[in-house]
């Protein structure tokens, strides 16, 4: 009866929503979105605009490249000269299955989200504690696992944070490996007499009848992004969404989505971007920036661990208000921890 | 600043329809569809079967779909679609591919991310 009624249950997802001034001392924004790491899709869209400004447009085409290589093994990425070009300071983190994790012979943490039976481990590497220390056991260790006990190999996804113009660098040193350069895919439309909700920034729960809630405005760029529609009637066969009142038509509204391996530092340069949006007069009352992560990420947040389950969620959202207030919207699933 | 969380209660079902025949034809088709599918489970006819459900969005060009059910109803959802193995005497498939109470998280799949 019990495993009838926890089969019938939906697990349980977390949306947290906070809001904030970019002006703030204590803002949160910042380290927020340079902790999140591994970031699929980025997404804004502008009420009341039917042009990118050149500096949006300029930061859109720059959020690449990312680079792909397949059957890289593992002990490539705890060399020091990888650690000291590329990495410098930073963990490898491996979600394994219990086999692989038994195979392997290192030492790690059962997956928080086990149910009796240990079906996956996270094993944490420091890399700069292992580059400053080549000759410690624990690198002889690793070294040994990666390269004779178990030697695993992976398809990678990499993209690198770096100044200057050192742009070959990730391609030549992994040339042997056959690495392969990506742009991400840009899609860029206007949307024309757009329902948008109605918001106050002082009340993220909403107001009955004069302002929409949080989590009203996230099922409905939701619904945006998905190319749903908005306006169904309360009678109708197919859907009855329609767009959470009280809301108001825009004329158009501009929609910009990027997919691909996007670093945070080019996500924060967009939100910095968008925020300087309203340093002129403006028709819009916000803007929004939507990020997701790749659904089969180990990590969140930092080192939060992260699970498929059923939708490999973690997302966040900010509604960037005309006065300089946001709203912040993290989303996660089932196999995750509260974000931070 | 101030914040507060709860637990989502609306899950969202991305579903792609592959169907060897003609498949379903529209948004219509697809919602009596999945009304049928749970009568046809609920064992218990009209009552029971009476879930509120939501066709979000179609895409007739890669039969592919996003529906919405309360909690309540996922269970019974998803397995009736599971389960469907023909429509109108053709041969006919359904494969859930995410879900989740987040509409956002399911406007992007990076598991479709085309590497090769």
């Amino acid at each position: 009866m019990a495993t009838l009624r926890r089969l019938r249950e939906v697990p349980r997802h977390l949306l947290v929503c906070e809001k904030s001034n970019f002006g703030h001392d204590k803002s949160r924004h910042r380290h927020l979105v340079e902790t999140h790491y591994h970031n699929y899709r980025v997404s804004f869209l502008i009420p009341e605009c039917g042009i990118l400004s050149k500096e949006l447009k300029n930061l859109v085409m720059e959020t690449g490249p990312y680079y792909f290589v397949k059957n890289l093994p593992l002990h490539e990425l705890i060399t020091h000269e990888f650690i000291n070009t590329f990495v410098k300071k930073g963990k490898l983190i491996l979600s394994l299955d219990k086999d692989t994790y038994e195979e392997t012979g290192l030492q790690g943490r059962p997956s928080q989200y086990s149910g009796r039976k240990i079906m996956k481990f996270i094993v944490s590497i420091d890399l700069m504690d292992l580059s400053l220390n080549l000759d410690s056991k624990k690198y002889e260790r690793v070294s040994w696992s990666f390269k004779e006990k178990k030697p695993l190999k992976f398809d990678f996804l990499l993209a690198w944070h770096h100044t200057g113009a050192e742009e070959s660098r990730m391609m030549s040193y992994f040339s042997s490996y056959g690495i392969q350069e990506r742009q991400p895919r840009v899609a860029l439309s206007t949307a024309s007499e757009l329902q948008c909700p109605v918001l106050r920034s002082g009340e993220l729960g909403g107001a009955p009848g004069a302002a929409c809630s949080a989590p009203e405005l996230l099922d409905w760029l939701g619904a945006v992004f998905s190319n749903a529609q908005l306006n169904n009637e309360p009678n109708n066969f197919v859907s009855t969404y329609c767009c959470p009142q009280p809301s108001t038509v825009v004329a158009k509204a501009y929609l910009c989505t990027i997919t691909g391996f996007i670093v945070p530092e080019k996500i924060r340069l967009l939100l910095e971007q968008l925020c300087r949006y309203f340093d002129e007069p403006k028709l819009a009352p916000w803007v929004t920036l939507s990020v997701q992560g790749f659904a089969d990420s180990p990590v969140s947040w930092r080192e939060n661990e992260h699970g498929f389950r059923k939708g490999g969620e973690h997302l966040y959202n900010f509604v960037i208000f005309n006065n300089q207030d946001y709203w912040l919207q993290m989303a996660v699933g089932a196999n995750d921890d509260c974000p931070p | 600043t101030s914040r507060f969380r709860r637990a989502k209660q609306e899950p969202n079902v991305n579903i792609p329809g592959v169907s060897r025949a003609q498949g379903v034809a529209s948004a219509g088709e697809l919602r009596a569809l999945a009304e049928s599918c749970k009568e046809r489970d609920s064992g218990r006819r009209q009552v029971d079967a009476a879930l509120p459900l939501d066709i979000l969005t179609y895409e007739e060009k890669t039969l592919s779909a996003i529906l919405r059910i309360c909690s309540s109803g996922l269970v019974k959802l998803w397995s009736s679609l599971t389960l469907l193995g023909s429509y109108k005497g053709k041969k006919c498939a359904f494969r859930v591919i995410q879900v989740s109470p987040f509409l956002l998280a399911l406007s992007g799949n990076s598991r479709e991310l085309v590497l090769d």
